[in-house]
């Protein structure tokens, strides 16, 4: 009898449990950071009310790179004077719990919030209700397209269509003879491991790689075709048939965010005999592109021994990578500097600043710029 | 039980005819499937499931499942990884970190089923989400790299994966092959084992035979967070970076290639053989299916109904 109410006591409190953590996902995060108000910085507290708070929501707490977003944040809101907790799904794919972290944040009434939208589309009624509550939102990272009038003030991202055509552009000379060498009889492939076709920053990131590689090999004399996830397919500009291409472009996207499933669609697009070259446009893409060089074994810097790689953002396994010869570079973004300006903006906006978007370059990386000032503040572990 | 048997090497039996099949459709569909870093990809995604599968097969012949397994895996892993990189520990430790903690997770669903008598599907639904929030913090919410092959710490790596000469030769088959045959010998011929089927047949008269059923039952689901924590080794081996918030769904395609392989979804009947081929099975399609122009996104669809089938013939032969 002891055992069975032990049991219910038990199964009562797990239940519970399981609530508080359901609740958790709206009100606490998967990772929290509470930031203090600083107090020493009376430049900044001279422009800011000593009380704004701001709820900003993060991706996720995968990768290393919200870690340096983060650390710009805490950064801004020591230097302003200013507090923000920062929240995010445990996963990218989360789409649904970051609309209902955006919608108890704005339940929270505080003095704007900072987002970085997993599903651009998803947030569009949390945004319209953030207007009527008259809440500004400052996006970073990844900016909302079509977001209700008076509800995104200023989006602080990079370029990321720019970003995806620096790494087209720094991969093209490398490969440039097997492209002149290519025929429609005997073409070569490029792939391209997107982690989805749904945030806008990556689909901008991996139409940036795709449209500027055909309008280089278009120059060349090469007609391209992009094959592989509809999306890209259907989006890529100047693009024709694959029977008539002397260049393929194919694109994986795996099914889910993972280290795993992204090296599988690496590992079916480097197994082929005709591929060049290979670009992961993000953290997980490229590593994945590494994990399936493990076995492969065939990614090189230079193009007659084996398959150009390059990839986006960095990470210790990346960094490693290009010092180890297997990248010839990388676009980092600074993630950083994202979450600082976000902040800023923020604070502008409830000083009754004027604000406006803030595009934020991406740039190459490789053996010879990693340590240089400029580059390696945004080469996070 | 001699039909039990037949039966047993039936299922197994036709699950090779299928890895069979799919190899010689993958061959036929695309040539660049059927290469040797193929086949070696095929197993680097299989060491992890294979492991969860292995331990996952004792839960669910008792009649329960473990549901805590896929996010147990990054949980451990993060932790050994956070031991690594933020204690300065060797990677030695960190190894033996992950099997503890694996084993000690795995003891408490055992105490949750067996003792607390709460429903496993349950139970380890809870620890699932406990292991998912314990793995961010203990990682302070984000990924962490464990060192790669391109170090000398990175040398459990060989454990999997030995390099030779610039070619990889996949080890870590010979390592799960020689665990399949130690717990085939323990599920079929010690105690553990075979008190694992009595329970998954009928717990009541086991119960009534004076075995101390709480025992066992606790002793399937310890063996699960054991398997669980090698599963984390190897996911570790094979992928740099673990990331917190992933992991859950890998238990389903353990779960899956156990049930594939022959594994009750009810209990009582399963083979650790079964269960390993029916994780072939399920990392062939992971592989397969893209290199012959699917979509990611139709592996999962596929798999389902390659699941939804094998509990189909299973369920039309208890008929019988």
């Amino acid at each position: 009898m002891k055992k069975r109410i032990l049991a219910i006591v038990l199964s009562t409190v797990m239940a519970l449990s399981m609530v508080a953590c359901g609740g958790a996902k709206e009100e606490a995060p998967a990772a929290t950071t509470e930031t203090p108000a600083a107090t020493e910085t009376p430049a900044a507290a001279e422009t800011t009310g000593d009380s704004l708070h701001f709820e900003v929501l993060v991706k996720s707490f995968q990768s290393t790179y919200w870690q340096a977003a983060v650390k710009g944040i805490n950064q801004a809101c020591a230097e302003l004077g200013v507090t923000a907790n920062c929240n995010g799904p445990a996963n990218e794919s989360d789409i649904a719990d970051q609309v209902q972290m955006l919608d108890a944040a704005i339940e929270a009434a505080p003095n704007g919030i900072g987002l970085a939208a997993c599903d651009t589309k998803s947030v569009l009624d949390s945004l319209a209700v953030a207007a009527e509550k008259g809440i500004p939102v400052v996006c970073f990272d990844t900016g909302v397209e079509n977001a209700p009038e008076g509800s995104v003030y200023a989006t602080v991202a990079t370029d990321n269509v720019a970003a995806g055509a620096c790494a087209a552009t720094n991969m093209f000379p490398v490969i440039e003879a097997k492209i002149a060498a290519a025929t429609t009889a005997a073409p070569v492939r490029i792939g391209e491991v997107n982690q989805d076709a749904t945030a806008l920053n990556i689909q901008q990131r991996g139409l940036g790689f795709i449209n500027e590689m055909i309008k280089l090999c278009t120059a060349a004399g090469k007609k391209v075709a992009v094959v592989g996830n509809e999306f890209y397919v259907n989006a890529a500009e100047g693009a024709v048939a694959e029977g008539e291409a002397e260049v393929i472009i194919e694109v994986g996207v795996p099914a889910q965010t993972t280290v795993d499933l992204a090296a599988t669609e690496a590992n079916k697009i480097m197994s082929k005999e005709d591929t060049i070259a290979i670009f992961g446009s993000n953290q997980t893409t490229a590593e994945g592109v590494l994990t399936a060089n493990e076995t492969l074994n065939k990614l090189s810097t230079d193009p007659a021994t084996g398959i150009i790689g390059a990839g986006f953002d960095a990470g210790t396994p990346q960094k490693a990578a290009i010092k180890a010869g297997l990248f010839i570079g990388s676009v980092t973004q600074s993630p950083l500097m994202q979450g600082y300006h976000c902040i800023q903006t923020l604070v502008k906006i409830c000083n009754g600043e004027t604000v406006s978007d803030m595009p934020m370059d991406g740039y190459w990386y490789n053996t010879e710029n990693m340590e240089a000032d400029d580059i390696a503040p945004n080469l996070y572990d | 039980m001699a039909n039990k048997k037949s039966l047993l090497k039936g299922r197994e039996a036709m699950v090779v005819g299928i890895i069979i099949a799919m190899v010689a459709v993958f061959s036929i569909l695309s040539p660049t499937f059927r290469t040797y870093t193929t086949f070696v990809s095929i197993l680097d995604c299989s060491y992890y499931v294979a492991l969860m599968a292995i331990g996952v097969t004792f839960p669910l012949i008792t009649g329960g499942v473990d549901l805590s397994i896929g996010t147990g895996l990054i949980c451990y892993a993060l932790f050994g990884g956070y031991l690594i990189v933020h204690k300065g520990m060797p990677v030695g430790i960190a190894l033996v970190a992950c099997v503890i903690v694996g084993t000690l997770i795995g003891l408490l669903n055992g105490f949750l089923v067996a003792v607390m008598d709460l429903p496993p599907f349950l139970a380890t639904l809870c620890t699932c989400m406990i292991n998912r929030g314990l793995g961010s913090l203990l990682s302070g919410g984000f990924g962490v790299s464990w060192p790669s092959a391109l170090e000398p710490a990175g040398w459990f790596r060989s454990i999997f994966r030995f390099k030779a000469g610039g070619q990889v030769i996949p080890v870590g088959i010979a390592l799960i092959v020689v665990l399949v045959i130690i717990m085939s010998f323990v599920l079929n011929h010690t105690k553990i084992g075979r008190y694992t089927f009595a329970i998954g047949s009928n717990k009541e008269a086991t119960k009534l035979a004076g075995v101390n059923v709480k025992f066992y039952h606790i002793a399937a689901y310890t063996i699960c967070g054991f398997f669980a924590g090698l599963a984390a080794i190897a996911y570790s081996a094979t992928y740099v970076t673990i990331y917190p918030g992933s992991g859950a769904g890998f238990e389903m395609d353990a779960i899956a290639g156990a049930i594939v392989g022959g594994v009750s979804a009810s209990g009582g009947i399963g083979s650790i053989i079964g269960a390993f081929l029916g994780v072939i099975v399920i990392s062939l399609m992971k592989v397969g299916l893209p290199f012959i122009g699917l979509q990611a996104n139709w592996q999962q669809i596929i798999t389902g109904l390659v699941l939804i089938g094998a509990i189909l013939i299973d369920v039309v032969k208890k008929k019988k």
